[in-house]
Order: structure tokens, then sequence, then C-alpha cells
């Protein structure tokens, strides 16, 4: 439910598309399952631990080595329900490099996720210019989530019980991967999923690994102790060698997060030799 | 702030089943099974309009997308200024209806030696609401994808550092051969996205939602009630400072009898607005725009607008809000602006929100207009 993308056309994808579908996903840190999902019909073969991590364990014997790439994203729950209707939110995850993280949310198009990953559409309210009367823009203090107030279009917070949304329900910023200049893909978390996507891609093609490989799409890497990979750490190692994955992007943390399609492509060729111990 | 008439223009809008929105909620713009004709209708022109791109002095795909949707019986016609005339009915008095065509957005200035765009913004609004968002420059080939930087410094709210977009080149001549020149306007992706029950959410509705409702009367109207001449007209460049109306002016001088203004009414019915005035709240019907920033309509045509609409059982809403309107520049040739409106949220950003049914309503006002007043 979380992807404009039916799910059954797995076959054949690129790191290009499989970024773009990754991109197109929301994965609030903890609350990551409806994309878990995906990934498990993404990676046959792959299988969900006690903490909600995607993993997939290839060869046998040793070397023993984990290759993990992490899911989340910083975003949003519902905290509150008015009784007008409106959604008033909180912030899940704190690791964020762009100070006006929380003012991207304002007057912008949003995603709710309802009762069973249900995709409801809404936007954060915000002032119009005409009824500012003058008084000078430059004194509002920065925007932050608690400014937010979520409209779906209910007038009364049963409208919002009936919309399958509660307390807890995540919110993001709706997601419309943008694809522009030279195979450059902006996107809320693209880095993030970018680099998922080259995992994906190198996990789908089998791989005849040196060794034991354990690939790992980790959850909770923004909140608290890295809760995902400290528990396949416990419950899978212990390893020779962890490699984490990431690429560069370029306006890191906004929602116009940058990454390089080609970089995502020779991260997937680099994973191969590196699995396959060339 | 007061209503009249206490039903939808015999167009039932009543909240459609909430089990319906769950069906439209993925893709977003789907139709409800359970929406009458005239919401049906009103969301299929609507969408039309705001799913087309047209900056102010770049109105000529919005301007072809209005004409697609006339009744083949219209006969259009388009000024030196780029507005679109429909005439219906002869004699006198000669009554104007205008809607603005053109959208809030960006002019290209320059191209940067790193490549990136140096922007003008093109009417009024916070430009931090475009601010690290994915960017569309409208070049004679087709849209040139790219985003809005975001800033490095100055981490404030509604004042960002001039905005660029960058289209992923590092120079200037790479730039150029995609295409991109000054001159070229720019605006971010959109979208339109039903909501919950009847509302419904997209950027450009101030006043897509307006010449929507022109194209709506049209389709309805009864040519054979009309008694005098009415003019209907989609107009330019309202946006930085009412440019096309004030050419439409000119040409009718003083043949005008009254213009009816069809643009936005900024409500108040919001969670961050005062609620001192201008508190329109959506879903109770089309509403009257008796005194913005650029025009008063007297009492005595309020009361008559108010006539209309309760005859032909159309809700409507009187008050006040902020603004101007093109109907306001027709007044220095003795023509009376009885400017309309519909009650929208969160003007002039990305998510602006409606009520389908005050939508309606307004374009059953404006047909009952043309028809008996």
């Amino acid at each position: 439910m979380l992807t404009a993308y039916p799910p059954n056309r797995l076959s054949a994808q690129t790191v290009d598309q499989l970024a773009v579908r990754l991109s197109a996903m929301t994965a609030v840190t903890g609350l990551e399952q409806a994309m878990a999902d995906s990934l498990l019909l993404l990676v046959p073969g792959s299988a969900r631990d006690r903490a909600g991590n995607v993993t997939l364990t290839l060869g046998a014997a040793g070397p023993k080595r984990l290759v993990a790439c992490p899911l989340d994203e910083v975003g949003y729950v519902v905290g509150n329900v008015t009784d007008d209707g409106y959604l008033t939110v909180r912030r899940v995850g704190v690791r964020i490099a762009y100070p006006l993280f929380d003012q991207q949310l304002e007057g912008q198009p949003v995603t709710v996720f309802g009762a069973g990953g249900a995709a409801v559409p809404g936007v954060v309210a915000v002032k119009s210019t005409h009824l500012t009367r003058g008084r000078p823009a430059a004194s509002d203090p920065v925007f932050t989530a608690d400014n937010a107030y979520v409209d779906v279009g209910a007038r009364s917070r049963d409208d919002v019980r009936a919309l399958g949304i509660a307390v807890l329900a995540p919110v993001a910023l709706t997601k419309r991967p943008h694809r522009y200049g030279d195979r450059l893909l902006a996107a809320p978390a693209a880095g993030r999923r970018a680099a998922c996507a080259a995992l994906v891609a190198a996990a789908r093609v089998k791989p005849r690994v040196k060794g034991t490989v354990v690939v790992a799409f980790t959850v909770q890497s923004l909140y608290a102790t890295n809760a995902g990979l400290s528990t396949v750490q416990a419950l899978r190692g212990p390893f020779d060698e962890t490699k984490q994955l990431t690429l560069a992007t370029r306006y890191t943390d906004t929602a116009v997060e940058t990454v390089s399609l080609k970089d995502a492509e020779e991260l997937e060729r680099e994973l191969l030799k590196w699995m396959e111990g060339r | 702030m007061r209503q009249a008439g206490r039903r939808l223009g015999g167009q039932a809008v009543r909240k459609a089943g909430l089990a319906a929105v769950l069906l439209t909620a993925y893709p977003p713009n789907r139709l409800t099974a359970q929406d009458p004709a005239r919401i049906s209708e009103t969301q299929s022109v609507l969408t039309t309009l705001v799913e087309t791109y047209g900056v102010s002095e770049a109105e000529g795909p919005v301007r072809e997308a209005v004409k697609r949707l006339l009744p083949p019986w219209v006969k259009s016609e388009t000024d030196t200024a780029g507005n679109l005339w429909v005439r219906v009915g002869q004699g006198d008095p000669v009554v104007v209806v205008i809607a603005h065509l053109d959208e809030i957005g960006f002019r290209v200035t320059a191209i940067r030696d790193d490549g990136a765009l140096e922007l003008q913004p093109r009417g009024g609004f916070f430009a931090s609401l475009y601010e690290a968002k994915p960017a569309l420059v409208h070049t004679e080939r087709g849209p040139v994808p790219g985003v809005f930087v975001p800033r490095d410094t100055g981490f404030s709210r509604h004042t960002p550092p001039p905005l660029r977009v960058d289209v992923g080149t590092t120079s200037r001549q790479a730039t150029e051969a995609l295409g991109i020149r000054p001159g070229h306007t720019v605006t971010m992706p959109k979208q339109f996205v039903r909501l919950a029950g009847t509302r419904a959410t997209g950027r450009s509705f101030d006043d897509r939602v307006g010449s929507a409702t022109l194209v709506l009367a049209l389709r309805h109207l009864d040519r054979a009630a009309v008694k005098h001449q009415v003019i209907f007209i989609w107009s330019t460049r309202e946006e930085i400072g009412l440019e096309g109306a004030q050419g439409a002016a000119a040409i009718l001088g003083t043949t005008a009898r009254r213009v009816h203004a069809v643009d936005t009414f900024v409500s108040a019915d919001s969670p961050l607005e005062l609620a001192n005035f201008a508190v329109a709240p959506l879903g109770q019907g089309a509403a009257a725009r008796a005194l913005d920033q650029s025009s008063v309509t007297p009492p005595s045509y309020v009361d008559s607008l108010a006539a209309v609409a309760k005859a032909r059982g159309v809700k409507l809403q009187i008050g006040t809000t902020m603004g101007g309107n093109d109907g306001s520049v027709f007044t220095r040739y003795g023509v009376v602006d009885v400017a309309l409106g519909w009650p929208l949220r969160y003007a002039h950003s990305p998510a602006e929100l409606v009520d389908l049914g005050d939508v309606a309503s307004l374009a059953d006002l404006v047909q009952a207009i043309a028809e008996s007043w």
C-alpha cells in the first residue's frame, strides 16, 4: 500500500527502477513494516526477524560477513486528533542535518498511513499570504512539528476515525520521486533508498558468495541505539566483517535529497564483487 | 457573514460515505461511485485545469485547456492581451463574468555560471513553500525537471535567500543545451487530489476553480433564458497586477453595466487564521466578496445577488476577505463589480484546499446570474 506500483511487477528491475520504487515508499523509523513487506517480496528467500529487520542468508561456512542497509527515515506520527478533525504530529527520529527539516511540511501535501497501511492524502495547514494583513513574515519563528495541523478533509474526530486514522499513524511528505539531470534522483531519504536498491539488485542476482553473507535491511537506525542493526548482529553474529551501505547525497535530509543513480549502479557492482570475494 | 438559501442549487452535495474515501485515497483523484453527477463533473473539469501549468504571462496551455472543455456551440476569441472571450446573448445590459487563467510561480531571470537558474517570483506568496521541492522549468520543448535549492544560510521562516533552481547541470552551456533561457516560467509539479468527503487539494485552485465554474456554467446554460449579452472572460496576468483584465475593461469601456469577478474567497476557516473576518466555512456554499482590498460591492447589488441565489436555491455566503479581483479594474468605467468566490483554505500554497460542493454551488450561481440577472 505504500507504493504506487503494483507489487507483482518485480522481475528484471534495474537499480534505477528499484531506487525510484523504494523512494516512493515511507518507512518512519520504528514503523517500517509496510516497507519491510515490500522488501520480502522484492528479495526472494528473505525473512523477517523479531525486530522487523529483513534478512537473507547467502552461502555457507566462513568467513561470515554482514552487509546492511538501513531502510528507515525520520518522519512523523499522529500525536492527537482535534475535535474539528485536524491531526497534530510528533517527530520520530532525530538524526537530521537540515535545520529546516520540519519546516518542509508547511503548506505541503502529506500522506497519513491509516489502518492496514491505507494511504490517506492530506495537507499541512499554512497561513494564507492574503490574510497576513501586512504583518512582517520575517517575524514568524521557524516552523516546527508543533505547528503542524494536518488537514485530511475531515470535519470531526469521528470523520478521522472513519478514515482509519488514530494516534501513532505514520505521516510523511507525499512521496513523488523526481528524476532530473543525468540520472539524478530527488526524494526524501533518496540516498538510503538508492543504497538499499543497490543491495536489493545485488541480492536478486543470487551471487556465488565467498563463505556466508547475511544481507540485512535494518529498522530503527535513526532511533535510540540502532536497534535493528544491533539485533542482526546479536542474533546472526558474530561477523568477521560488517559493511554498512551509504551513498553520497546532495541537499541531504531535505525533500529533494539527491543521489546519483550512476553511483547506485556502481555500488551494486562493488557489492557483487565484495560478496563473491573478488 | 450571513447565508442565503438552504440548499445547493438542487445539487445535493452531501458528504459521500466515508468508506468511499478509503477507496479514493490512492490513486488520489479517482471519482467515488457515490458522487452526485454534479460533483463528478466539477471534479473532472477542475482536475484538467489544475493539472495544466500557466504562470502569469505563460497562460497559453490553460487557455487551450479551457477551450477544449467548452461546449461545442461556443465561439471563443482571444484578444491581444491573451484573454479568452465568449459572448452569449444580445442587448443591454452587458454583463461580464471574469476569472483568471494564470497561477503564481517564477520566471527565470538568469542562468548562472554554475548552471543554476536565478528566479523572479510572479505573484505574492511565501517563497519558502517552494524551497527544497521539485521544480519544473517550462520550455518550448516541454518541462525540464530540477529542484529548488535549499538554503544553506539564514535559517528563518518565510524569507529564504533568493531561490535558485538546480537542473542537474554544472555550467551555463549545459543548462542552455536543455533548452532553458531567461523568460521561461518555473513551477513545482502539481496534482489534483481528492480528500475526505467532497474536499480536494491541489495547487493553483486560485483561480482554476473560477475558470472551471465559468466552463460549467456555460455547459449548463439555458441560452434561451439569457435576455441580454453576457460576456465570459478568462483573463491573463491577474497575479501580477490584473493586467489582462485591464485590457478587457479598456476594450469594453462604459459598455458593460456589471462585472462579476469570479475568484478566490480567501477563507479564515483554518486552525491558523484570526477569526476576525473572512470566516467563510468550507462546505457552506459560494461566497460573495462584498468587500476586499480592491473593490466594494454596493449593498443594493449584494442584496440582488442574494435574491438571485435564493430564487435558484443556491447556497451563498456573504462576507469580506483580502486580496484584489479582476472586476475592480472595470469600476473606473462605471461598471459595478459584484465579486464572487468560494472559500479557499491555505491560499497561494501547494496545499490549497476546497470543498467541491462549494465549487458546484458557485457554478450554479454564475449560471443563475447569466440567465436571470
